[in-house]
């Protein structure tokens, strides 16, 4: 009963969180600054068109009632109209979610042996040449800002490497070979900075692993150092691991933002910085939105398997 | 006559290399990126041989060479001076922001986890939702929302910083402020009648100065990335300043023809990050705590 009690009690505190998320958003963007038609229409703005645009908004309502008819939009789905080409939010969101959950799944693929294949080897050559050589590599990359590591990269397997293209424009039309193509260097530059972060943490937690009691006595029984790293230690190390990946997904969120902005990848990174430069708002709050319930959802689900796997909390 | 009196009191040198030699080697040599850093950063504009918005320094995308060891950019600005004049911007904005950030989030985590009750579990839930938007989407939509007239202000970027910070290091010093809370000299503290300001700063503070000390360098190392790609997405600093991230972005252009003139303020602005991780590192060893580099 225990669990079910804290795994509710848990959700419920999500609930909440994205309530206050879309009141941040929405009284930063819409109620704090001033009017919104006058920075809409910037310096072109005359009484006749600000008193015109207002109304079209909605803005002549009071903020409570339109944030609150906004939240019921958001809730039943409708994100309204986008400013700036006045089509529906959610059918420009929708191709570019989809866009980006796949270059997402990619970058993952590439982030699984990019971060165990270091781990592993840095644990079973603890505090050798090679050990040290991954710690070294880890902490420059860790302090390379993504968007110069996707310049780099850029760099080397575009200008010195022709290999792939610089630019990762895809559309509907094209094929999933020039999809993959595409999304190949901007996956590549996510999956790095997500690996840097997870091989430090999980070489930590294999290393701690093998010092305890169990790994000895499974040494001791004259099993294999790799059976003993990869059978005993590895799946004890992976639980810490576990909330490292919620991070890594909630970096991947902001991380796009950057990343797909680099290679012009059309994703959901992408159409926020380009709908924050059009100051097209009901864009801009979708998109925000939409990384901060993926942001709460990815920690709910850490937060909830770690309760899960807690053995003193299963028996109870 | 005593042993002690023969012998001569040891300068202060003496007493600090021997210190110098117990501190971790990442410790050392990340000090030493960081002062090399702080010294171009303060006598740099001295001595950069062009000014920062300087044309015609040279043939406009010329690569490296010994008079411009950065190459030249397509106004003909010799990138080297940039990269030496920008140095002391990027680091006070840093600094400046996270101490500011470290400010405001110490002094609400601490009393918010002190005081306890409705206010920590409202200011709690308010934080938590600021953390869940991710941080560079959050540092956008507060200069999105800061308007037009104050977009590229450095004071906005150092606010945004704070702004982006101050929720994280809040939720840190809380943790402390709730474990230190129960100890008997708070308790003490609280019957004398003392107000919970003044028990944050006599009793909590004091006891949470590591933790603290840590932290910051922990964001500060991140802070320039922040500030970087702000200005590399357009949302920071406005040309023609030589803020290191705008000027990748400004010369990703021509990094088919120079690939230096991108890659000069890149390794200024890795190696900036490198020398303030490898100190937090450093600096946690000595304090007795563990940190995770690259939490954001």
């Amino acid at each position: 009963m225990t669990i079910l009690k804290l795994v509710i009690r848990r959700s419920l505190m999500s609930v909440v969180t994205l309530l206050l998320v879309s009141l941040i958003i929405f009284s930063m963007l819409e109620v704090l600054p001033g009017d919104v038609a006058s920075r809409i229409l910037g310096r072109d703005a005359t009484p006749e068109t600000l008193e015109q645009l207002r109304t079209e908004l909605g803005l002549d309502r009071p903020a409570p009632v339109r944030y609150l008819s906004w939240l019921g939009g958001l809730v039943t789905g409708d994100l309204g109209n986008s400013l700036a080409s006045s089509r529906p939010v959610s059918e420009i969101l929708a191709p570019r979610i989809l866009n980006t959950v796949l270059l997402s799944v990619y970058a993952f693929l590439i982030y699984l042996p990019l971060t165990f294949i270091p781990a592993l080897l840095q644990a079973l050559h603890r505090d050798r040449a090679t050990d040290h050589a991954f710690s070294v590599v880890t902490l420059v990359l860790l302090s390379v800002p993504d968007f110069l590591l996707a310049t780099i990269l850029l760099l080397t397997f575009v200008v010195m490497l022709p290999l792939l293209p610089a630019i990762s424009l895809v559309d509907a039309s094209s094929s999933a070979w020039e999809y993959l193509r595409a999304m190949t260097l901007p996956a590549l530059t996510l999956a790095i900075v997500m690996a840097v972060y997870a091989v430090r943490m999980l070489r930590d937690n294999l290393i701690e692993v093998l010092d305890s009691d169990y790994i000895r006595m499974a040494e001791l029984k004259g099993l294999s150092r790799r059976r003993v790293l990869l059978r005993h230690a590895l799946p004890n190390a992976l639980v810490p691991t576990l909330n490292v990946t919620a991070l890594n997904l909630a970096y991947l969120v902001g991380g796009v933002v950057v990343v797909e902005k680099v290679f012009s990848y059309p994703g959901f990174g992408s159409l926020l910085v380009d709908s924050l430069q059009l100051r097209d708002l009901p864009v801009v709050e979708a998109t925000v939105m939409i990384a901060a319930f993926v942001y709460v959802v990815a920690n709910l689900i850490a937060d909830v398997a770690a309760i899960l796997l807690n053995p003193r909390l299963r028996n109870g | 006559m005593s042993i002690e009196t023969l012998t001569a009191p040891p300068s202060r040198w003496n007493g600090l290399l021997p210190l110098w030699r117990q501190t971790p080697l990442s410790f050392r040599i990340g000090l030493i990126i960081l002062l090399i850093h702080f010294v171009i950063a303060a006598t740099g504009p001295f001595w950069a041989p062009y000014g920062y918005s300087q044309m015609g320094t040279g043939r406009p995308l010329s690569g490296m060479s010994w008079a411009h060891p950065f190459g030249v950019d397509q106004l003909g600005r010799d990138i080297f001076s940039r990269v030496v004049h920008g140095a002391h911007i990027v680091i006070l904005l840093s600094l400046s922001g996270t101490l500011l950030g470290l400010i405001i989030g110490a002094v609400l985590g601490l009393l918010s986890g002190y005081v306890g009750g409705w206010f920590d579990e409202i200011l709690q839930r308010f934080l938590e939702a600021l953390i869940s938007i991710p941080f560079l989407v959050l540092a956008l939509i507060a200069i999105a929302a800061a308007g037009p007239e104050l977009s590229g202000n450095p004071v906005l970027i150092v606010l945004v910083v704070a702004l982006v910070y101050a929720p994280r290091i809040a939720r840190m010093a809380r943790t402390v402020a709730v474990d230190i809370a129960t100890r008997d000299y708070v308790t003490v503290a609280r019957l004398r009648g003392e107000s919970a300001w003044s028990v944050m700063r006599r009793e909590l503070l004091p006891n949470a100065t590591s933790v603290l000390l840590v932290e910051f360098a922990l964001r500060a190392g991140y802070a320039p990335v922040l500030i970087g790609s702000l200005g590399f997405l357009g949302f920071g600093l406005r040309p023609p300043t030589p803020e290191w991230g705008l000027m990748i972005s400004e010369n990703r252009a021509l990094i088919m023809i120079t690939p230096i003139t991108v890659l000069g303020p890149g390794l200024a602005l890795a190696s900036l990050v490198v020398g303030l991780n490898l100190f937090t590192e450093g600096l946690a060893r000595i304090l007795g705590r563990t940190v995770k580099l690259g939490v954001q």
